[in-house]
């Protein structure tokens, strides 16, 4: 009986075991998801870091570097097989029969752009130019035709020439006749192409025109534009071959070429136009209906090593056509809104913002006017100004939202005059080539969205799914391009909200067999289908209404979808009937909560002073709005108005802001000065909990460290490469271009890795493709044991006529974007930062270094901000170049809205922040960048990390600026601190320091477990005793 | 009335943990169903291990009121007490596993940064936070009285 009586205690103490189980194995999965919090909490450390070099934390995906060259080489083919655009096809022109014979026109066929090495191309000895890989895909170059060309029109040869940098004499290839490769700042563009009528001259053959058998043989025609930093083209500024000024558009065909087309004509059945070039050309001439309409043309962009072999297996039809255009092709680039305000000019009264007094510079005068690109005179270069009052309309995005609304609002006056360059009123079929996300495939297929789920969370996704049909017989690749339209409301109307009729979301390519189907999903981030809403709510918004959601080959179809799912036809004005599937997601209320917070942080306006409006004081601009596309279609600024400094309610903020004033060192708190602290940047101090967390207090630690002669001096000479700073005793990390990979030779094979094609990576439309290509730059880097490099380029190309576009990827932000997010994940997957240009609007490269972009703040986040959003905010990208240009009157470094509230707040980056060249101290002012939150600022000068290496002991450059000075400013002082810690906290996450970390039990840890087996244990025992003393028999049978 | 005379004091305890098991279950159904940060945040299975818990803990009390005697006693008598056990386990289970689902969305509304907090601390936030704290604490009480009643016999002695 007695023993009887202790069952309820075993039951009890069963019951009290048997929870303690369940919240040690509950409480051990709970704890491991918030084991850095715990750890953070206890002083615990869950993981070490592991420095044996076997164990580094990045190691090359490759054995050796012969596979490296191999992977570098099939990537770049790669892009060639991807990248290439057919854009017309008629008459069976393409692909080109295998063994056929073609015979090869114009200049760039035997000398694609860039016919140098240099950053853009690696040139390396096996490189592959047009004519060998044509020759190697199997096709019959007529050998009359080319002998003229190679022997008598081109000539290659080498030349000394001094080095744009250096001055040092350097040899290069050089042609007796050759397209011009740079076309200068808004010069006169030479285009050089040797019209058949100078055949003879040079030497051609008499029968060269018979040597052709016209019926075989299809004429190729290879025609190029130049480009180049510091390079920005002027419209009508076209010399012809002979030098003639001719008033064309340097982007459009010039008569010569024309001829060279009609010469291919005369003596070829059928003629391609290959388009070699990083800028949309002018193409009216030779597309459907032209003069000298063409059967074939395909976009092959600026090309480098190998990219021709890929090429080649496209026009031959080895791989199917994939490529699409990342740019609208137009038949007047006059017609593009955003040329109405292009280049810029100066206010009426810049003159006023020169002084000679100013005390920062006693005795300098410094003057306002505009200065070379590359620096030169006294002067804040604040005079010259651009307004960017297209809005986010840039591209397709205007063209396809002026075509929509002319069929479902005819009261917007999308038909009216204004922006028609083609008829007296504006027709979209007449203003429009190619539009953007257009490619040919050769084989037959369909693309139709089955479904679309949209997580509405602020970190919630967009995720569509695809199917992609094979109509042919051939097994082949296939593009599947995802658009929305968000509904344009009232609300918009009233409040100054734009929205395109389609926007492009993402893209994926599939391996599709024949005749069967591949279901191919695609994913994005719902936070883009929110728009600013810059006037009212003052946050991210997404309208009450219906989400139409599309697979299209192209935005032109994908609206023509939308518009056919909104019950209308060709009979409306549709130029096309259009079936493809659209499904639609309705919000049922404005939505202006989901997306106004981000990353903690609320999201608000940032950018005011960025609109002219703000300065002026009166609605001075007009933003091109699709409610009234005649009465609010861009005037240009700078000639149509006269904006004057002196007449602004603001003056004299705003002239401050022109001279570089955003901050003004205090002198009222004394700054601390550092000391060694007894930390380093070594991974002894740096373990698992630093590398995840860059506010782990030993950061601060360290960065307290730094004295206040290197805590500024090292930022605003950040140079070239970063200085070892006294007490951290961090690594000297050298930067490299370039925007096609690395330009570091390596040593051992003499091989250069920058072998990439931005532009046929763009026309690509592969995210994948992107990743990949970022990975193997990051790989290179391994190898080459270069660890930063500014290696791509994702400003969005506002204009044709810009000098870089060849480093850019996109009219549109979301194709940059997602561009973005695949190259700078691959390089950070691989440890490597890889920098993206030029952050902020660096769009135009005329005056690029002062020039005022003005806009409002919905185009602010919405084209140029948007298009590095993906690889900075959804990416790991590890480092970013500040625009050169202003924001509103604000040095683009200066800028605390963009690189503060916005950059580091919103998006979370924690990465490393540099200025373009720095190479005007009175527009760079150097405490605003340091505020700005700039981490280098780069003079590319090494082991210049102080304040004191000026005459007296004051900073070099700034000579107002010295120890004495800025120590009684403690948050200039303690930024620059902050801007270092960011600094150091990339290198310490990259392959710079490269280790490992691995997990290891805590004391925690191990009580938990220990609490597991020890519970279960006694929940065992004590539950059987439980059932022992229940079940036996007792004298005296008592009740439970 | 004479079933209820001859409850003990472990009975009563496991009734009263079962009423806050309900009362659990309501607040948690009234704070999922209510405005703020945690509406329709559901947690995997807590309704349905809530109401198992006191299913079981009823069922713990109605057997142990059962006068019987040989095999069929004891048989009895190892199924209400495996019932005992069973109801503070499955209460555990929710518990930890409303802490888990909670803890960040509690650490966003009490603890987010100052630039945001005015945003993030909305009367709603607050009261679904306050719900979901007083549904913690409700299933912890239920939990505990729940394992203090496996200590006890659920029918009095009789004289």
């Amino acid at each position: 009986m007695r023993a009887k009586s202790f069952a309820p205690v075993m039951r009890g103490v069963a019951a009290v075991m048997a929870c303690v189980l369940v919240l040690a194995i509950v409480g051990a999965g709970v704890a491991d998801t918030f084991r850095t919090r715990i750890d953070d909490a206890l002083h615990t450390q869950s993981y070490v870091t592991n420095t044996d070099p076997d164990s580094a934390r990045f190691k090359s995906d490759y054995a050796t570097i012969d596979e490296m060259i191999a992977a570098a080489k099939a990537l770049a083919i790669r892009e060639g097989e991807e990248g290439t655009v057919i854009m017309k096809n008629d008459n069976g022109a393409l692909p080109l029969a295998e063994g056929g014979s073609v015979a090869l026109f114009g200049l760039a066929a035997y000398a694609p752009y860039p016919y140098t090495a240099g950053d853009l191309k690696a040139g390396n000895e096996d490189a592959v130019d047009l004519l060998q890989a044509l020759t190697d895909a199997g096709l019959k170059v007529n050998e009359t035709v080319r002998d003229f060309y190679l022997e008598k029109v081109l000539n290659k040869h080498t030349e000394e020439v001094p080095n744009r940098w250096t001055g040092e004499l350097e040899t290069q290839v050089a042609y007796d006749n050759i397209y011009v490769a740079a076309p200068g700042d808004m010069a006169q563009y030479q285009i050089v192409e040797v019209p058949p009528e100078k055949f003879g001259e040079l030497g051609a053959p008499a029968d060269w025109k018979s040597s052709i058998d016209k019926a075989s043989t299809t004429g190729i025609c290879v025609f190029a534009r130049g480009a180049g930093e510091g390079n920005t083209y002027a419209p009508g500024s076209a010399l012809d071959f002979a030098g003639n000024a001719t008033g064309k558009d340097p982007l459009a065909l010039s008569d010569d070429e024309l001829a060279v087309i009609d010469a291919a004509k005369e003596t070829c059945s059928k003629v391609v136009v290959l388009i070699n070039s990083g800028n949309t050309m002018v193409l009216k001439d030779i597309a459907k209906g032209g003069g000298h309409e063409v059967d074939g043309i395909a976009y092959i962009g600026v090309i480098n090593d190998y990219q021709c072999t890929g090429i080649a297996r496209v026009l031959t039809g080895q791989v199917n056509a994939t490529g699409a255009l990342p740019d609208t092709y137009v038949a007047d680039n006059a017609s593009i809104p955003a040329v109405m305000n292009f280049g810029g000019g100066y206010y009426a009264d810049y003159e006023i913002v020169a002084r000679s007094d100013d005390p920062r510079y006693p005795g300098v005068e410094i003057g306002n006017e505009t200065a070379g690109s590359f620096g030169g005179s006294n002067t804040y270069n604040g005079g010259h100004f651009v307004v960017e009052a297209e809005g986010i309309y840039v591209g397709y995005k205007y063209y396809e939202t002026r075509y929509y609304d002319s069929i479902m609002n005819p009261g917007s006056k999308a038909g009216s005059a204004k922006g028609a360059t083609q008829d007296s009123a504006w027709d979209y079929g007449k203003e429009v080539l190619y539009t953007f996300g257009h490619g040919l495939s050769y084989l037959d297929y369909t693309q139709t969205l089955k479904r679309v789920d949209v997580d509405k969370t602020p970190e919630g996704n967009v995720t569509a799914v695809v199917e992609l049909k094979n109509n042919s017989s051939q097994d082949g690749s296939f593009l599947a391009q995802l658009y929305v339209q968000q509904p344009y409301t009232d609300y918009d109307r009233q409040n100054g909200v734009e929205k395109s009729a389609v926007m492009f979301l993402n893209s994926a390519k599939v391996q599709v067999p024949a005749g069967g189907s591949v279901e191919v999903t695609i994913t994005v981030p719902a936070k883009y289908l929110a728009s600013y809403d810059y006037t009212n709510a003052k946050t991210y918004i997404l309208d009450a209404g219906d989400y139409l959601f599309t697979a299209a080959p192209g935005a032109h179809a994908a609206v023509n979808n939308f518009l056919a799912h909104q019950g209308k036809t060709a009979a409306d004005g549709m130029d096309a009937e259009a079936n493809g599937a659209v499904v639609s997601w309705n919000v049922n209320a404005l939505d202006t909560d989901t997306f106004s917070v981000e990353n903690g942080v609320k999201v608000t306006n940032v950018a005011e002073t960025a609109d002219l409006n703000y300065w002026t004081g009166t609605n001075t601009v007009t933003y091109l709005s699709r409610h009234d596309w005649e009465g609010t279609y861009p005037i240009n600024y700078n000639t149509d108005v006269e904006i004057k400094l002196a007449d602004s309610p603001k003056k004299d903020e705003w002239i401050a802001e022109l001279r570089g004033e955003t901050y003004t060192i205090q002198n009222n708190s004394p700054a601390t000065e550092g000391g060694d602290k007894g930390v380093r940047f070594d991974t002894t101090n740096i373990q698992y909990e630093q590398l995840e967390n860059v506010t782990d207090a030993f950061w601060d630690t360290l960065v307290s460290s730094i004295t206040i002669d290197e805590a500024v001096g090292a930022v605003i000479h950040g140079g070239s490469r970063s200085d070892v700073l006294t007490n951290v005793e961090n690594p000297i990390v050298i930067q490299n271009e370039g925007v096609s990979g690395f330009t570091a030779t390596h040593e051992e094979t003499g091989y250069r890795f920058n072998v990439h094609s931005q532009t046929l990576l763009a026309s690509s439309f592969n995210p994948e493709l992107a990743y990949e290509w970022g990975r193997v730059e990051g790989n290179s880097g391994l190898w080459l044991q270069r660890y930063h490099l500014w290696g791509t380029g994702l400003t969005q190309r506002r204009t044709p006529y810009n000098g870089r576009n060849y480093e850019y990827i996109s009219e549109d932000p979301m194709l940059s974007n997602r561009m973005g997010y695949g190259i700078l994940q691959g390089c950070a997957d691989m440890g490597i930062l890889n920098g993206p240009k030029h952050m902020g609007f660096n769009d135009q490269e005329h005056n690029r270094g002062g020039v005022s972009a003005y806009m409002n703040e919905q185009k602010f986040r919405e084209t140029d901000l948007r298009c590095f959003q993906g690889g900075l905010e959804d990416a790991d990208g590890m480092a970013v170049m500040i625009a050169f240009n202003r924001i509103g009157a604000t040095n683009a470094s200066h800028h605390v809205g963009m690189l503060q509230k916005i950059l580091r707040d919103e998006w979370g980056y924690t990465g490393l922040i540099s200025t373009d060249m720095m190479n005007n101290k009175y527009y760079f002012n150097a405490e605003s960048m340091v505020m700005a939150g700039i981490t280098q600022v780069a003079d590319f000068g090494g082991d210049d990390n102080h304040i004191t290496l000026g005459k007296g002991g004051v900073d070099a450059t700034w000579a107002y600026i010295s120890p004495a000075t800025v120590e009684n400013d403690s948050a200039l002082v303690e930024q620059a601190r902050q801007n270092l810690k960011y600094q150091l906290y990339t290198y310490a996450n990259s392959a710079i320091m490269n280790v490992s970390t691995e997990r290891v039990d805590t004391w925690w840890d191990v009580a938990l477990r220990n609490a597991k087996y020890v519970s279960g244990a006694l929940c065992a025992a004590t539950a059987a005793a439980w059932v022992i003393l229940t079940v036996i028999p007792d004298k005296k049978k008592e009740e439970v | 009335m004479n079933v209820i005379k001859k409850f003990s004091v472990g009975a009563w305890i496991t009734l009263v943990a079962a009423v806050m098991a309900l009362v659990s279950v309501i607040v948690y159904t009234v704070n999922i169903g209510s405005a703020g940060y945690f509406q329709n945040a559901a947690v995997s299975n807590l309704t349905v291990f809530c109401v198992l818990a006191v299913a079981a803990l009823v069922a713990a009390i109605v057997l142990g009121q059962a006068k019987l005697s040989g095999p069929a006693a004891t048989a009895v008598a190892l199924v209400q007490g495996a019932l005992q056990i069973a109801a503070p386990v499955l209460l555990t289970l929710c518990l930890a596993n409303l802490v888990a689902a909670r803890a960040e969305g509690l650490g966003f509304i009490y603890f987010s940064n100052a630039d945001v907090i005015l945003e993030v601390q909305t009367p709603a936030n607050l009261a679904s936070a306050t719900g979901t704290i007083a549904n913690m604490a409700c299933l912890a009480v239920a939990m505990v009285i729940g394992i203090a009643g496996t200590f006890c016999t659920l029918r009095k002695k009789e004289q």
